[in-house]
């Protein structure tokens, strides 16, 4: 992409005014997407991402500028802009850079943008018509098939000069179900770090079924009722609990400012002893993995709370040096124009030891949350909240009829003490967060787990 | 290689290729942010970005291509690749390419100089300093931020189209964090404008305000209540659900606003406006994402919907002129639609007396959660809440961690009064959405 010996004179010019860390970051990435609506491809978006970011550091003080022109003279005036805003003088430095591959823990099979729309189209379709004509009750069907093919460099003053390519699949179908006028919504949307094998793992089929399914369930449900109640979370994308109700507040991002809820409480009981959490960035081809982070750090697998005592946070580079504790390999960032920052991977409860008919046994009435939407907390506080997506009612420890419209709201270092039984069947969901660097892909993921009081909102 | 060179490599590409009709949307944007934690600066980003969007009319289809590499490659590269998605297309709908308006709006005002970077430093600190003189529960943790952008847009076509519009925005952003024993809190608030017009003193006052107001209180007690929101909490409800105003959505069945016009679907308390030149719009563009002049319009009046958003796409299918609503995403987004400035109008009673008028219920200043927690297919809500409980026409006990639950299209029937105090907090993505205080007849409320 860019040769050694640019990066070289490029991170020589970016720590001439005194910088004790420069580091150069470029991208090129091609994204596609094939959409449809009212059975038909509508439409069919293709852009390419392409600049670089030059970042100096000095202490707790850091830099960036980032370009789109990515020719020795574009990067080199980028660099030059950077290092003038952190300080004044040209002293020479001299860099010197060792090529470094980490290797490839994600292969891909078949690379999307190699592959014309058609097939594309074709596969969209087995998804989008297997929702469609589920049954009378759907009215409409959105659906699309994304992929990324994103190729970064990562270059720095430590001597490192590294390359990964990403490529992401993702397919997802939402329906719409109209019965007696009132319409209600169901989605499915899975998504790998892989190309377009990803549909020999997972059938397009049964994701617009999927999405049917559930919106269709709805439209025949009921409100659900409010209040505070246990609640049985299903495993894969009910792992947006843990995502929302801790995860955000242990990135460094939040931690080394004091702006979580546990600042400064490593080593100390933060959850029941039931609960041990995870993000693993080097799961093979799983949604929220990295061969590298943004900053050139190896993923890794860390564990952040074992039988409920807090034990790693997830942390970048330059965070980490505000918390004095090194980089654990969770910099990201949406692309070169966001300043990287501590983010998930793949974040999730480990498996424990309670059977599932136990956990639903074990609850006389409350919630059991099949789907569950998106959330999103306040990491000072641990406020937070999610909402679900296809909710039942459990009765004297027998799940009975659907109930929409649920929320459930609470404070992340109270729910994670209420965390009070864990099944055996660990599972991941996709989804994208958003922050302060931008929107990056992670899998959130649990088995089934029982909350024994929650909020729920309903009506 | 810069855009007029790009511009006129796809113009001869496109000749050559027999391409006829097609048009370049060009953006960029250069920007400057200073972050100040601790009385010091830790993040300095200076960031350029942006690029081109190609699309064409293909066999009456319109394909679309997008770049940030501004390339002779690139200029050729996104011709062929808008051509070939054009043809896998499989809509009917009549696509085209603006042909632009009579008249656009004359922006009278006038670009402010944009501050330098020892400008954006020392407003940087000293607004950060005004936060810990403010109170002294403010603690570390608090931050602030100045920033400044210049954005431009410039759209030409072979219908002879060729607008530019350039903006300049900075503005100052900061997040008071304060503590009482041992509960922490946290409020941010923005002021955009020149840096020297800004009220600093009253942002930080604000920003510690609202952080002190969210220390304490306890769930609301569970029940069906008359709910009084905030202007703030309203405009985020209003920002929510903007989306069933989309005649993009309307047509295709996923907004129930579909064939509404002209009839009632909300109280004849509320009037919805849009408006792109309202003085608080920080990018008040004179045309939209296709080239039509933008211009204020009542979306609903008395309660009565007038019009839809439209575009150039979506107008034709419904046989009536654009509202000039045409926007995108990003600059490599494919049209749809979107509002400027919208904002429910304001009434003609205090908010002591909306109160009042309430009696018991629960007023509430902030929701959370809406991109899961509200649906805007169905309009169904249940959202994550922040208040006062109300009791005799007055507010009393702060509640906090509770939920409150409702469709929006019945909440627009159910709203019985509209305060004369609007506020327009600032902008989500391309609007900016404003509120009064507006009371709810029965809304679901899950706390305690």
């Amino acid at each position: 992409m860019i040769s050694k010996e640019i990066c070289e004179r490029v991170l020589a010019k970016a720590m001439s005014t005194g910088a004790d860390h420069a580091e150069l970051f470029a991208e090129h990435t091609d994204r596609h997407s094939v959409s449809m609506v009212d059975r038909r491809v509508e439409s069919i978006n293709d852009t390419v991402v392409s600049g670089a970011a030059v970042r100096v550091c000095k202490g707790l003080r850091s830099v960036m500028a980032t370009t789109v022109d990515k020719t020795e003279a574009g990067l080199l005036r980028c660099a030059e802009k950077a290092a003038e805003a952190l300080g004044q003088g040209n002293a020479p430095v001299d860099i010197v850079l060792t090529e470094r591959s980490f290797g490839d823990i994600h292969p891909v099979k078949i690379i999307p943008s190699s592959v014309g729309n058609a097939r594309k189209v074709e596969l969209l379709k087995e998804g989008y018509f297997a929702a469609a004509e589920h049954h009378e009750w759907i009215r409409q069907v959105t659906g699309s098939l994304a992929d990324v093919d994103r190729r970064i460099l990562v270059a720095n003053s430590q001597g490192l000069y590294t390359q990964d390519r990403q490529v992401r699949t993702r397919m997802a179908i939402s329906a719409v179900a109209e019965n007696g006028g009132d319409s209600q919504t169901g989605s499915c949307s899975p998504g790998r770090k892989a190309g377009l094998e990803m549909f020999e793992e997972v059938n397009p089929r049964d994701i617009g079924l999927h999405a049917a399914k559930q919106a269709v369930t709805m439209a025949g449900a009921g409100y659900c009722p409010a209040g505070v109640m246990p609640v049985a979370i299903e495993n894969g994308f009910g792992g947006v609990i843990f995502h929302e109700a801790c995860g955000h507040s242990l990135e460094a991002a939040f931690v080394a400012y004091g702006r979580s809820q546990f600042t400064g409480k490593l080593g100390q009981q933060i959850a029941n002893p039931k609960v041990t959490a995870i993000d693993d960035g080097t799961i093979p081809n799983a949604w929220g993995s990295v061969n590298i982070d943004d900053e050139g750090h190896p993923a890794q697998r860390n564990v952040l709370i074992e039988n409920g005592i807090l034990k790693s946070y997830m942390i970048d580079r330059f965070n980490g040096l505000r918390m004095g504790l090194p980089s654990t390999g969770n910099a990201r960032r949406q692309s070169y124009s966001y300043t990287p920052t501590s983010r998930m991977t793949n974040t999730y409860i480990a498996p424990g030891t309670d059977k599932n008919e136990d956990i639903i046994g074990s609850i006389a009435y409350g919630l059991y949350a099949k789907e569950m939407g998106g959330g999103s907390v306040n990491p000072v506080t641990g406020e937070f909240n999610f909402s679900v997506s296809e909710g039942y009612i459990i009765r004297n420890g027998v799940i009975c009829e659907p109930v929409r419209g649920a929320s459930l709201v609470g404070k992340g270092s109270q729910v994670l003490h209420d965390i009070d039984m864990v099944g055996t069947d660990l599972d991941m969901g996709q989804g994208v967060c958003g922050a302060s660097s931008g929107s990056v892909p992670t899998n959130v993921g649990q088995p089934l787990i029982r909350v024994s009081s929650i909020t729920v909102g309903g009506r | 290689m810069d855009y007029s060179t790009f511009k006129e490599a796809v113009i001869a590409f496109c000749k050559e290729q027999g391409i006829t009709e097609y048009e370049l949307y060009y953006q960029t944007e250069e920007s400057t942010a200073v972050k100040v934690f601790a009385h010091e600066v830790n993040q300095f980003t200076g960031s350029v970005e942006g690029g081109i969007c190609f699309r064409c009319i293909v066999d009456g289809k319109m394909g679309y291509a997008s770049t940030e590499e501004l390339s002779l490659s690139q200029a050729h590269s996104v011709v062929l690749r808008a051509v070939d998605n054009a043809r896998c297309l499989e809509t009917v709908d009549a696509v085209f390419l603006g042909e632009g308006g009579q008249q656009y709006e004359t922006l009278n005002r006038q670009l402010y100089e944009l501050p330098t970077t020892e400008e954006l430093v020392q407003a940087a600190l000293q607004t950060q300093q005004k936060l810990y003189d403010a109170d002294p529960a403010v603690i570390d943790g608090t931050t602030t931020q100045s920033l400044c952008e210049r954005k431009e847009i410039a759209i030409c076509n072979s219908k002879g189209l060729d607008l530019y519009y350039v903006n300049h925005i900075a503005g100052i952003v900061v997040s008071a964090m304060v503590q009482r024993g041992e509960e922490k809190a946290s409020e941010a608030e923005v002021a955009l404008g020149a840096l020297p017009t800004l009220d600093t003193d009253a942002l930080t006052a604000k920003a510690v305000a609202g952080a002190k107001k969210k220390l304490g209180g306890e769930p609301a007690p569970t029940g069906v209540y008359p709910v009084v929101f905030s202007p703030e909490a309203m405009s985020l409800m209003l920002g929510a659900f903007a989306g069933i105003f989309s005649a993009s959505a309307a047509q295709k069945g996923l907004s129930k606003l579909a064939d509404a016009e002209g009839t009632a679907i909300a109280s004849e308390v509320v009037t919805i406006i849009d408006d792109p030149f309202h003085p608080e719009n920080p990018s008040p563009i004179p045309f939209d994402a296709e080239g039509s002049p933008t211009h204020r319009k009542a979306v609903e009046e008395q309660g009565v919907l007038n019009t839809l958003f439209h575009n150039l796409k979506t107008a034709h299918k419904a046989g009536v002129v654009t509202t000039g609503n045409a926007a995108k995403a990003g600059f490599n987004g494919a049209v749809g639609v979107c509002p400027f400035t919208m904002y429910i109008a304001p009434g003609a009673v205090t908010e002591d007396a909306l109160l009042r008028q309430a009696e018991n219920g629960v007023y509430i200043d902030f929701v959370t959660g809406l991109h899961a927690g509200a649906n805007g297919v169905t309009g169904d809500f249940s959202l994550q809440s922040t208040g006062y409980l109300i009791e005799n026409g007055k507010k009393t006990t702060r509640v906090r961690s509770f939920t409150v639950a409702g469709n929006f299209y019945d909440l627009l029937k159910n709203i019985t009064a509209v305060s004369d105090c609007m506020i327009l907090p600032s902008p989500v993505g391309k609007t900016t959405f404003g509120s009064p205080c507006v009371l709810v007849n029965n809304l679901s409320i899950a706390g305690k």
